[in-house]
């Protein structure tokens, strides 16, 4: 298959006006360009929408709302009361994921969420994150948190060495969740995109139909993967306070 | 595959960082805030709303038991104003036969005592009356006049024949 066609060729970055800074290659790309476009969804969507500030909701404002309360419920059913400091940065998250993976949905548009640098950088920031909350709440008492209590002393050995392992590959099963998912469907439509032109006559009409019924599915992916990702964090953000 | 090419991850995490921040700042500081206002005051309107109407509530069931109370109190009331006025009533009813029976028994002693003195009187009159009808029949029928002693003692005297 020539280079051009390929299905992972929708992942490759372009940059849209080279910058340089210390040395740094900074150049605005095609991936900015849509964190860019996100962002703006965002914040204009949430501004304007909230504008009216009315006891009575339009339709608009409902929507805003209801995506407040479900990350405020998210939070406080995992979290508890500790969590209202965080849901600045949830709801954050949660919005940045799911409309970045929203826009990359939209036909020739760059999915930066597709990249595993982007998401491992937000998922360390997470870990990072957590990390230092716990120590901050339990100072050095928080290495018992790879401590199993009630399990046999001789157990130890093999379990603190996992603990500790799969702590610290948070970041990663959290950045590869969403990076694999969405790199896997957007792939996934490419190829069925080929058949579409590749196939005979109308046959094309099947794969085409595929590819819709796929659009659906990756939406729904686009949203269960910002809400896996925004849930971990209220989790791990849990852990931080909660030991065992 | 593109992901794993380097070249452009500082670019890309220069931008992620640029906007992520943008982002988290302005919705921490700009859009969270106006959505929390306006959850909150909606959430302040429906308690007071609850609160006036339980408020409300309690004073439509206060006025109730006062109603129901003072309908009791005026249907007690009426039932003894009944009871004592019908008593009354019977009372006078009585009083009042009583006198009226009163009145009749000494109407009708009067009244017989009077028949009684006319009867005396009619007859205490009637030898006079006698007399003088005697007296004029005699004059006019039989042109004989007689004095009226004569005449009253041949009154007595039939008298005691008749009786």
């Amino acid at each position: 298959m020539a280079a051009k066609d390929s299905p992972l060729k929708q992942f490759e970055i372009d940059p849209i006006s080279n910058i340089e800074l210390g040395g740094y290659n900074i150049s605005f790309t095609n991936s900015s360009f849509a964190m860019l476009i996100t962002v703006l969804v965002i914040t204009l969507f949430l501004t304007l929408t909230v504008n009216t500030r009315s006891i009575i909701p339009t339709r608009m404002q409902l929507i805003s709302e209801l995506m407040y309360n479900f990350i405020a419920q998210l939070l406080s059913d995992t979290v508890g009361d500790n969590g209202k400091k965080y849901f600045p940065f949830v709801f954050s998250l949660f919005m940045f994921v799911l409309i970045g993976n929203m826009v990359g949905m939209i036909p020739y548009q760059f999915t930066f969420t597709s990249h595993i640098i982007v998401t491992f950088a937000l998922a360390s920031v997470v870990f990072i994150g957590v990390t230092i909350l716990g120590f901050i709440n339990h100072g050095i008492k928080f290495f018992t948190f790879f401590y199993i209590p009630g399990v046999p002393f001789y157990m130890h050995p093999l379990l603190i060495p996992i603990e500790v392992i799969s702590y610290l590959s948070r970041p990663i099963s959290l950045s590869v969740r969403l990076f694999a998912n969405m790199l896997a469907g957007h792939t996934l439509l490419k190829v069925f995109a080929g058949f579409v032109v590749s196939m005979p006559f109308f046959t094309g009409v099947f794969p085409l139909a595929f590819i819709v019924a796929l659009t659906g599915l990756e939406i729904l992916i686009a949203f269960l993967q910002a809400y896996v990702f925004a849930i971990l964090t209220c989790l791990y953000i849990n852990d931080a306070y909660h030991l065992h | 595959m593109p992901q794993l090419n380097p070249e452009f991850f500082v670019s890309q995490l220069f931008w992620l960082a640029v906007f992520f921040s943008f982002l988290f700042i302005f919705l921490w500081r700009v859009s969270l805030p106006r959505i929390s206002t306006v959850l909150e005051k909606r959430q302040n309107k429906i308690d007071e709303n609850l609160a006036t109407a339980k408020e409300l509530q309690e004073q439509a069931q206060k006025i109730e038991l006062s109603i129901n109370e003072k309908i009791n109190k005026a249907k007690q009331e009426t039932d003894n104003l009944i009871k004592i006025s019908s008593e009354k009533l019977q009372e006078n009813i009585l009083n009042e036969l009583n006198l009226l029976d009163k009145e009749l028994d000494e109407k009708i002693i009067i009244s017989e005592k009077e028949i009684n003195n006319n009867k005396e009187n009619q007859m205490k009159n009637i030898n006079s009356e006698i007399a003088n009808i005697t007296k004029m029949t005699l004059e006019k029928i039989a042109n004989i006049k007689i004095s009226t002693e004569d005449l009253n003692n041949a009154i007595e005297t039939t008298k005691g024949n008749l009786n």
